[in-house]
């Protein structure tokens, strides 16, 4: 059996300090989280128990909803300590849900990507439209929506389709391996849900109504 | 009390683009259920936020996967969506490493009816029952959701107890339309519980905004829109108006889940 914990822990151990935009560092017997970008300052608010990730992670700064976790916009001002392993392991389940399973999967050989075609191919109900999405309107809807600075910061292992990339990102963004040693991946192995209601929408959108 | 230390549980809720009152109640669930030790491991899986039902399998270490819907319809997520996108094929689906049990939704738990009469009673202390008309609201639009049957059985499960003067189910977008209370119901008190797992946009805003206790507020706070709980009871239309918050926050949900790992156990002998 896989034990997630003691995996997260070896990673720690080994120097891994940063998932996405989140930077970990020993504190005590335990460890700190906080901002990466926030690595320097000494002002931050204090918090102490894993469950507090939930309400850290689900706003921005500006106090907005983030749906998307691995959008490039988790909020500043924080520092969380925590006492071991087990409890980083659920504090990233809210700052990064599935990032820390998936990675280790894709480690092990056990996630496959599947291609966008297919998975539009299976929607249904009011997503079904999504499957009249073209090549030309998936290309510019993934630069839109996945693009690491604005939209998402997870890797892309899945493509269009068995012949057709996404031309419009850099090819750093479909590397699982493009990050530095003391990172951990956030890995995409299948277009998620908020894609595909964006999908929808530009069906929707760009089709000329009936005559 | 029944224990399951190389089980993983898995909880299957909606979740929301829109804000976090979707996912709270399932989340909460979780950390209950994780808190008391019954299973290895306790996770989420949503359908509109992460870990999506496409993800979560790769979260869980143990082989032995009971997954619950925490949702009040047996239809279209419960039957096509959540299926689908786990890759089930049967009520035990082997998955890579997984054994993947799927248990009977929270809706479809005869303690609905026991949580529905609890959240009416609490909202309307002291107020008498046969006084009073109940009303059971669901959303009631799409025929797949299921949600009118859902409503029109539990209405008829807390008619036959005798209690109310009168119970009745209404909806959203379809006839009879919760909007038209004050004609649909003849007490002087009624109370209006949402049959929804989550308070959210419906429960919030949208039902409110129909029973004429609020206007329309696009994206105001969460706390700010829970305040219509707080403001009961409501005098209008020549009755007093009680209204609730849905259900799936009540804590005994933690229970339902629970016997719904154990009713797939008993119905599913090893």
């Amino acid at each position: 059996m896989r034990d997630t914990t003691h995996e997260l822990e070896c990673w720690l151990r080994a120097g891994g300090k940063r998932v996405g935009q989140l930077s970990i560092a020993p504190a005590g017997n335990g460890w700190e989280l906080r901002h990466t970008d926030d690595t320097a300052r000494g002002d931050l608010a204090f918090f102490s128990k894993w469950e507090d990730a939930r309400s850290l992670a689900n706003f921005d700064d500006a106090g907005a909803f983030r749906p998307l976790k691995t959008a490039p916009s988790l909020r500043h001002g924080w520092r969380l300590v925590l006492r071991d392993a087990h409890s980083v392991r659920l504090a990233l389940d809210y700052f990064y849900p599935a990032m820390l399973g998936v990675w280790l999967a894709h480690g092990c050989g056990e996630v496959v990507p599947v291609e966008l075609h297919d998975t539009l191919g299976r929607q249904t109900g009011m997503y079904r439209i999504t499957q009249k999405l073209t090549y030309e309107q998936a290309q510019r809807l993934i630069a839109k929506q996945c693009r690491s600075n604005s939209g998402c910061l997870k890797k892309i292992l899945w493509r269009i389709s068995a012949s057709v990339s996404v031309p419009l990102l850099p090819p750093e963004k479909f590397r699982a391996d493009a990050v530095p040693a003391d990172t951990m991946p956030l890995l995409c192995h299948e277009a998620c849900n908020f894609l595909v209601a964006a999908a929808r929408k530009m069906v929707k959108d760009e089709t000329p109504p009936a005559p | 009390m029944f224990t399951k230390p190389d089980s993983a549980l898995v909880i299957a809720g909606h979740g929301s683009t829109l804000n976090p009152d979707s996912s709270a109640p399932t989340w909460k669930l979780a950390e209950e259920i994780r808190s008391r030790g019954i299973f290895g491991e306790v996770h989420c899986a949503f359908w509109k936020e992460e870990p999506s039902f496409r993800q979560v399998l790769h979260c869980v270490d143990r082989e032995n996967v009971y997954v619950v819907p925490n949702f009040i319809s047996e239809g279209y997520f419960t039957k096509t969506v959540i299926p689908r996108e786990l890759g089930l094929t049967g009520n035990a689906t082997r998955i890579g490493r997984h054994t993947v049990k799927y248990c009977e939704p929270v809706g479809s738990h005869a303690r609905m009816t026991e949580l529905l009469l609890k959240r009416a009673a609490d909202i309307a202390s002291g107020v008498p029952p046969e006084k009073t008309s109940l009303f059971i609201v669901a959303h009631g639009t799409d025929l797949n959701e299921n949600s009118a049957a859902a409503a029109k059985r539990e209405v008829d499960r807390i008619t036959a107890l005798g209690r109310y003067r009168e119970v009745l189910s209404a909806y959203m977008e379809e006839a009879p339309l919760i909007a038209e209370w004050d004609r649909l119901s003849t007490s002087a008190n009624v109370v209006v519980v949402p049959f929804f797992i989550s308070d959210g946009l419906h429960s919030y805003e949208d039902i409110p905004v129909l029973l004429g206790i609020a206007t329309e507020s696009p994206g105001a706070a969460s706390a700010n829109r829970a305040a219509v709980f707080a403001n009961n009871p409501y005098r209008l239309r020549g009755r007093t108006l009680y209204y609730a918050s849905s259900i799936g926050t009540e804590t005994g949900f933690a229970e339902v889940i629970l016997d719904q790992v154990m009713a797939f156990v008993s119905s599913h002998p090893a």
